[in-house]
């Protein structure tokens, strides 16, 4: 017996040797990042050289810095609106395509489809749509005027990404554009998860689409909508391409659609106003506040369950 | 059995441990694209040049057939190179030997000790052999020389000498300069060109290189000079009195307006409405009448005014100002030093090199004053036959290189957005400069900031 516990001993030691390379590899390229980073945001570092200690000073700043808490502003409110279209959207598409009655055809293409934007670039996407929607050139604008035009009405331009009111929602829209195929995706598999016995029997029973989805689609997919939610609300609190591209420092709306992660990317790389230490701060205050968010998120997902 | 389970265990850990191993020393290696030891590489040797544009190849092919080094250069976005650049320097990356950066850069270069010593190289010979304004870019604080460019980059007014003709009843560059002396007398000009039917500028933004008049910071404090808040209300004038065509600088329009004529629209104009085309019938179009920008402008006209060609002369704006121009300097950790320093004199200080590369750029403006003085007679056809070489050499005598510091980026930016905000009526002044101050504080809370100076 005891030499039998001790050869099971010896067999675990293995599975530390199994290991070992892939625990280097996380150690160096993650842990020591998030912990030098996390020492760095107590520190004056500029660009390189040395950091002297500052204690909590780099989070006082952040916490009482009005363009901090206007990027988060804009950042959530960005992010709100694009959420709500998302899923939104998506959630229409799965219940036209999950209704047994309808029986629409080509699901595989429509995939396909709807994903489609989220494969092309970000600068492809910037530069598609600053053109699309110039304000005086804009094709969009001219598509709107001439409907005006058919109603005999005259149109005032919008600025659509230089206005401050209304660059942040064109933001949004924009990116509930490029993800809401993959949220449908996501969705769409989950409700195939779900056995046809489920729908056919409240089919029978007399239920509408809508009960069938409130009482049936929804609860079942709740886990992968949970997924879809604290994922969108990373990505959604880290966005940084699209806004940064589509709007410049000068533009009069960059104080509207300006985010955290721009904010942090001013400190942390961008030649004159690099400084280090302070974008470390930063870095590690958004983190607090995407795991503060992710926690109520799980609890209002959970609340069901207990 | 158990045994060779074992066996196997091990060997593919083994394997696992050798590729990772093979992976991390691979990494480090592209970063200098590719560039190997570079020490002692045969031959004539081989030096590694980060750039920040293409020029440099055409160096690098050339210092290659004259000596025989090869000359790998990896070009790297200006907006990527710091990162890049740090990130080499806290490796201890040798690889790299020549590096590069464009003047708002070279202050934050110098403080982390990118740029290794050329004093040291015997540079301080040559102090009277590069444009001032150029040399004193390439020092640091201390006054060690880091760095030298092959080009000068003063600002001109670039403009259409038969409109001039029609309007002013001349097109000398020195009469012209005088209708842009100051901020007052561009808004009257651009008045005069409005009635005439023509438009001053393409933006409203085309007098940003002149508007550099005093450095951002001086001594640890916020500097908004008079200067600065002219250049602020001309713009607003110049918007709010529909004296520009309304392109953005960088735009197609704004393009197409060095060619030919362009739509013209007024800030309030309403191009969605049923009447515009009915009431815009005639005058739909307009022909603009000047561009601001530095020497390599020339190339940039040059490629798009078309038919216009020859029409176009270039004369002094209402301060001397700048933009641009690509500094080189040699890796604290190259281990070439002497080979660098020899490809740095051979891009910047070498009289032949010089005048190979005014001929292949086609009119790139060197720093090298020799090389200026015997091109000063050199006239350029798409500008009406001007002396440009002569032009630009006297303006980059005016340059004062303690106007740049490296706050320029992030101030400069906000100030921009200060005025889009003012002009599109979204802030008045007041509000937009207040925001502005906020602006700069957030950004560096080390620097005195006297507000009531600057919203006086």
């Amino acid at each position: 017996m005891k030499s039998k516990s001790s050869k099971l001993t010896s067999y675990n030691r293995w599975g530390y040797f199994f290991v070992a390379p892939f625990v280097i590899v996380f150690a160096i390229f993650s842990i020591y990042p998030v912990l030098r980073t996390l020492y760095l945001s107590f520190t004056d570092l500029k660009v390189m050289g040395t950091a002297n200690w500052l204690g909590f000073d780099n989070y006082v700043r952040v916490f009482t810095d009005k363009f901090f808490w206007r990027a988060l502003w804009n950042t959530v409110r960005i992010w709100v609106v694009n959420i709500i279209l998302q899923l939104g959207l998506a959630f229409l598409l799965v219940i036209v395509f999950s209704n047994l009655n309808w029986k629409i055809k080509g699901l595989q293409q429509f995939r396909i489809i709807y994903y489609l934007p989220n494969l092309i670039a970000a600068t492809s996407i910037a530069f598609l749509f600053q053109t699309l929607l110039d304000e005086r050139f804009g094709t969009f604008n001219i598509l709107i005027s001439s409907i005006y035009k058919l109603f005999g009405a005259s149109y005032t331009p919008v600025n659509w990404l230089g206005s401050p009111n209304a660059a942040p929602y064109t933001i949004a829209v924009i990116q509930s554009w490029i993800w809401f195929g993959n949220s449908f995706l996501m969705l769409m598999a989950s409700v195939q998860g779900i056995s046809r016995d489920y729908f056919e029997a409240a089919a029978i029973d007399g239920a509408n689409t809508w009960t069938i989805f409130r009482r049936i689609t929804l609860p079942l997919i709740n886990p992968i909508m949970m997924y879809v939610a604290i994922t969108s609300l990373i990505g959604g609190l880290q966005m940084f391409d699209l806004p940064y591209l589509m709007i410049t420092p000068t533009t009069g709306s960059y104080d509207n659609v300006q985010t955290v992660m721009m904010y942090l990317y001013k400190f942390g790389f961008t030649t004159g106003s690099i400084q280090t230490g302070y974008a470390s701060a930063v870095a590690y205050a958004l983190f607090l506040i995407i795991l503060g968010v992710t926690i109520v998120q799980l609890k209002f997902f959970n609340k069901d369950k207990n | 059995m158990k045994h060779a389970t074992k066996v196997l265990a091990l060997m593919l850990a083994i394997i696992l441990g050798l590729s990772l191993v093979a992976c991390g020393s691979g990494s480090s290696a592209p970063a200098a694209g590719g560039g190997g030891d570079g020490v002692g590489d045969g031959d004539g040797g081989k030096l590694v040049v980060w750039a920040l544009a293409d020029d440099m190849k055409q160096f690098g092919e050339r210092y290659h057939e004259l000596t025989g080094v090869e000359v790998e250069v990896v070009v790297i976005a200006p907006a990527d190179y710091p990162t890049k650049l740090q990130t080499a320097i806290r490796g201890n990356d040798s690889t790299v030997d020549i590096i590069m950066g464009e003047p708002q850069m070279l202050d934050e270069m110098y403080d982390y000790g990118a740029f290794a010593d050329l004093d040291a190289l015997g540079a301080g010979d040559y102090a009277d052999k590069i444009t001032d304004y150029v040399w004193e870019l390439g020092k640091d604080d201390s006054g060690v020389q880091r760095a030298i460019s092959y080009q000068v980059t003063p600002a001109g007014l670039y403009y259409r000498r038969d409109i001039a003709e029609t309007v002013f009843g001349t097109s000398d560059p020195v009469e012209i300069g005088k209708l842009f002396s100051d901020y007052d007398t561009i808004l009257e000009t651009a008045q005069t060109l409005k009635d005439a039917g023509y438009r001053c500028f393409a933006s409203d933004a085309e007098m940003d290189y002149f508007s550099r008049d005093e450095a951002w910071v001086i001594d640890g404090a916020l500097n908004v000079s008079q200067g600065r808040k002219d250049y602020m209300d001309m713009v607003v004038k110049l918007y709010q009195g529909d004296l520009t065509a309304y392109c953005s600088s960088w735009s197609t329009p704004w393009y197409q307006a060095m060619g030919g004529p362009v739509p013209i629209l007024s800030s309030d104009d309403n191009v969605w409405s049923e009447d515009f085309e009915k009431e815009h019938a005639d005058d739909e179009k307009v022909e603009v009448f000047s561009f601001a920008l530095p020497t390599w402008g020339t190339l940039t006209l040059r490629d798009h005014v078309g038919e216009l060609s020859g029409k176009w002369g270039v004369c002094a704006g209402p301060h001397a100002g700048f933009g641009g121009g690509s500094f080189l300097g040699i890796s604290e950790l190259s281990k070439q030093k002497d080979l660098a320093w020899d490809f740095i004199k051979f891009c910047t200080l070498n009289e032949e090199t010089a005048d190979w590369w005014i001929e292949a750029s086609e009119g790139d403006v060197v720093s090298l004053i020799s090389a200026q003085e015997k091109h000063k007679d050199d006239e350029n056809p798409v500008y009406g036959n001007q002396k440009l070489y002569a032009f630009w050499s006297e303006q980059a005598q005016y340059i004062d290189s303690s106007t740049v510091t490296r706050y320029d980026t992030a101030i400069g930016e906000a100030w921009g957005n200060a005025i889009t905000k003012i002009k599109q009526g979204e802030a008045t002044r007041e509000e937009a400069i207040n925001e502005f101050l906020d602006k700069v504080q957030s950004t560096y809370p080390d620097l005195t900031i006297d507000r009531e100076a600057v919203l006086s």
